[in-house]
């Protein structure tokens, strides 16, 4: 259809514009990185000395810390928008609101691969994983997971932007939903690490891939409400 | 006054299946007189879940009418249900406790997904605290509601998973194994605390309600009286320069 | 003439008597406890420039960012040629374009690449080219490839004002287009709207300065505290708010 053409062309549009100020804005993206890779290291300190005990525990580990870092994350692509009441301006243009959804939670996904491929290798140092083998299962579960909380992120980003308290808002209202995200994405990459012992892997992919595609539809479906002044 | 009727309804229905569930029916073969707490447990998560399905779609409903009212339905029910919510949690630990030996059950899906739920509640209404607004209130809380309850059947799904591909040991089983001595009397007994939590809720609602439609009238009679207001200042001001001759 | 592809669309042939560019009835707007706008009811006819004179406070933006989709009304109706705003909002969003007070740029990117960006967003395919030709107009050529965060406001507005000639719309609404900007920036404000009523293009321009835009504008419309007291000239019809108006109708239950 010639509407979902232009969509596509928007959301396109917009996540590269974000990419773009993102990779300009200076130390934000590193610093999120950075951040994100301090709290697995003192998840060995809060967890360690016993090797054996974080490598187990790794799984839940990677997936708590890329949680932390993409709060950081989609809350800064929201952020974007806030200075100089750009958000405003984008929501007038003859555009639809799944487009404009599409977009962020597009610059939210890259954003999120890039974090979860920057703590994988520090994961598999810092806890002792050998990832051989192991490679298209973490691909595939890091991107599905990345989908989802990009889908899932950019919409409460999108709740919380111009709120008071919104710092402790986006989390507050965000982790409850993630929850069947972390569980399931906890479990695949240990399942994805552990050879996948008891066939379970495919499952808690599918369950990812389900959370993904009603989240993002539910997202695509209300964002424009949210854009209502 | 129908609803205060109904508010005694609902009150004696509680006492008296209380009554029955803790005095008349036979205690269970598998969990003896720990099972009893079921009655109130189950009554309450029922309400805790339908109050928050009533929240979504009067959410929804706001959206499709912009009909305040309906607002006032979907906050109700987000007050109301959190307290069932809790109650239902407080029910589930302390019937978890003599069954399972423990107070907290990750591998029980319906008691973490209630855990859930009741994180979902306190978020929508601390959102709502935030927002001042009504018109832009009603419709974020609408839509933070509706994407809170589609979250809740995928949360519940996911437990279960999680319960059912784990291998490891476990400490109790998470599945409460009943063996009712007498299933007719233990139906009536839940059926009867479920009718009468019901009737509860319904007491409960329509009061909250009825103060939010007063809130919201206040606010409106405020609204419009300052609109009126200014309109008084300025025809004063028009008639006054009317006179210094017109255009 | 070149002007007429960067400042309106080319009309297609459409029935005798258009609809007002704008057309408000008992416009109110509340925020929180004070009324920003009391009960407006404006009519504005297609083509004309009008100006919207008042103090600060009086509703001259409330009133621009109801019918630029902005922010919703609380109780009346506003309609841009013809659909309403709070009704049908993706309807009216093609048919307005909007200066606000803040310009709305993205600092780390480039001028061109904001006016890129709108061109998109505008869904023109000719995306370059119309950049080229809005930053020549507004005098921002030479620093095309810049970052907006080394801008001044004047440059800022200047820009802003380029993506206002991107648009192309029917109705295009200004808010204090003359604020920072130096002589030479007004004087180009005041070029393109002259080159706006000459392609045909209904402006509604609120200001400070009223002399100036009064000199340019076939009619206008005074507010003060929320409710339009007068207007004059051509193009722009009232009723205004008098002992003898209609009450204010409150819309039952319902919000709009």
């Amino acid at each position: 259809m010639n509407t979902l053409r232009a969509d596509a062309a928007v959301a396109w549009a917009i996540a590269r514009k974000d990419a773009l100020a993102e990779l300009r804005g200076r130390q934000a993206v590193g610093s999120t990185l950075f951040f994100a890779a301090l709290v697995l290291l003192l998840f060995g300190f809060a967890l360690g000395p016993d090797s054996r005990r974080l490598t187990e525990a790794a799984p839940g580990l990677l997936w708590l810390a890329i949680v932390f870092g993409g709060l950081l994350t989609v809350a800064r692509l929201h952020q974007l928008e806030a200075d100089d009441d750009a958000l405003e301006e984008l929501a007038r243009y003859p555009i639809e609101r799944r487009a404009i959804y599409a977009g962020k939670a597009l610059a939210g996904l890259g954003a999120m691969l890039v974090l979860g491929g920057v703590l994988l290798p520090v994961v598999a140092i810092l806890y002792g994983i050998d990832l051989a083998g192991a490679w298209p299962a973490l691909v595939a579960t890091l991107l599905l997971g990345a989908i989802g909380f990009a889908a899932v992120g950019t919409f409460y980003a999108g709740v919380t932007v111009r709120m008071r308290a919104r710092e402790v808002m986006l989390p507050l209202l965000m982790l409850p939903v993630i929850a069947p995200l972390l569980l399931a994405a906890v479990k695949a990459t240990s399942a994805a690490l552990g050879g996948d012992p008891f066939g379970e892997l495919g499952a808690w992919l599918q369950l990812l891939a389900g959370f993904d595609v009603v989240m993002l539809v539910a997202g695509a479906a209300t964002y424009g409400y949210l854009l209502e002044e | 006054m129908p609803v205060r009727l109904l508010g005694i309804i609902g009150l004696v229905g509680v006492v008296a299946a209380t009554i029955f569930g803790l005095f008349v029916v036979p205690p269970d073969g598998n969990q003896g007189d720990a099972q009893r707490i079921m009655y109130p447990h189950v009554a309450s998560a029922w309400l805790a879940y339908g109050s928050f399905g009533v929240t979504a779609l009067a959410g929804i409903g706001y959206l499709w009418k912009r009909d305040l009212r309906l607002d006032a339905v979907a906050v109700s029910g987000a007050e109301i249900g959190v307290m069932f919510t809790a109650f239902a949690i407080w029910g589930g630990m302390m019937w978890g406790r003599p069954v399972w030996g423990v107070f907290w059950q990750w591998e029980d899906p319906r008691l973490t997904t209630t855990a859930l739920l009741l994180a979902l509640y306190v978020g929508y209404l601390l959102f709502r605290r935030l927002t001042d607004d009504p018109a832009r209130r009603a419709a974020r809380a609408a839509v933070v509601g509706v994407v809170a309850a589609i979250d809740i059947p995928i949360v519940h799904f996911s437990v279960e998973w999680w319960r059912g591909l784990h291998q490891g040991p476990t400490i109790g089983s998470p599945d409460r194994i009943l063996n009712p001595s007498a299933p007719l009397q233990f139906v009536i007994a839940l059926v009867s605390m479920v009718a009468a939590f019901t009737v509860v809720w319904l007491y409960l609602m329509i009061r909250r309600y009825q103060l939010a439609r007063i809130e919201w009238q206040i606010e409106e009679h405020g609204r419009l009286g300052r609109i009126s207001a200014a309109r008084r200042a300025a025809s004063v001001a028009v008639g006054g320069s009317a006179e210094e001759g017109a255009r | 003439m070149p002007q007429t592809t960067i400042y309106a669309a080319p009309r297609s042939a459409g029935p005798q008597t258009p609809p007002p560019a704008v057309a408000t009835v008992e416009l109110a707007r509340l925020f929180g406890r004070s009324a920003a706008l009391a009960g407006v009811s404006l009519r504005v006819e297609s083509g004309r420039t009008i100006a919207l004179l008042g103090p600060n406070g009086a509703g001259k933006t409330t009133l621009l960012r109801i019918l630029a989709t902005a922010i919703r009304p609380s109780f009346g109706t506003a309609a841009v040629a013809g659909f309403d705003v709070a009704a049908a909002p993706e309807l009216v969003r093609p048919q307005v374009a909007y200066l606000s007070h803040a310009t709305g740029l993205y600092d780390d990117l480039t001028a061109e690449e904001n006016l890129r960006f709108a061109a998109t967003m505008l869904g023109r395919a000719d995306g370059p080219d119309a950049t080229r030709m809005a930053l020549d107009e507004v005098g921002l050529a030479t620093v095309a490839r810049d970052r907006v965060r080394g801008f001044s406001a004047g440059m800022r507005r200047r820009l802003a004002l380029g993506r206002l000639l991107l648009s192309r719309t029917p109705l295009v609404l200004l808010d204090e287009p003359h604020a920072a900007l130096d002589a030479e920036g007004m004087r180009l404000v005041d070029r393109l709207m002259a080159r706006w009523r000459d392609a045909g293009v209904t402006v509604l321009v609120a200001s400070h300065q009223a002399e100036r835009v009064t000199r340019q504008a076939d009619g206008w419309a005074r507010l003060d505290g929320g409710l339009l007291l007068e207007v004059g000239g051509e193009g722009v019809s009232a009723i205004t708010a008098t002992r003898s108006a209609p009450p204010l109708r409150a819309p039952a239950a319902v919000h709009r």
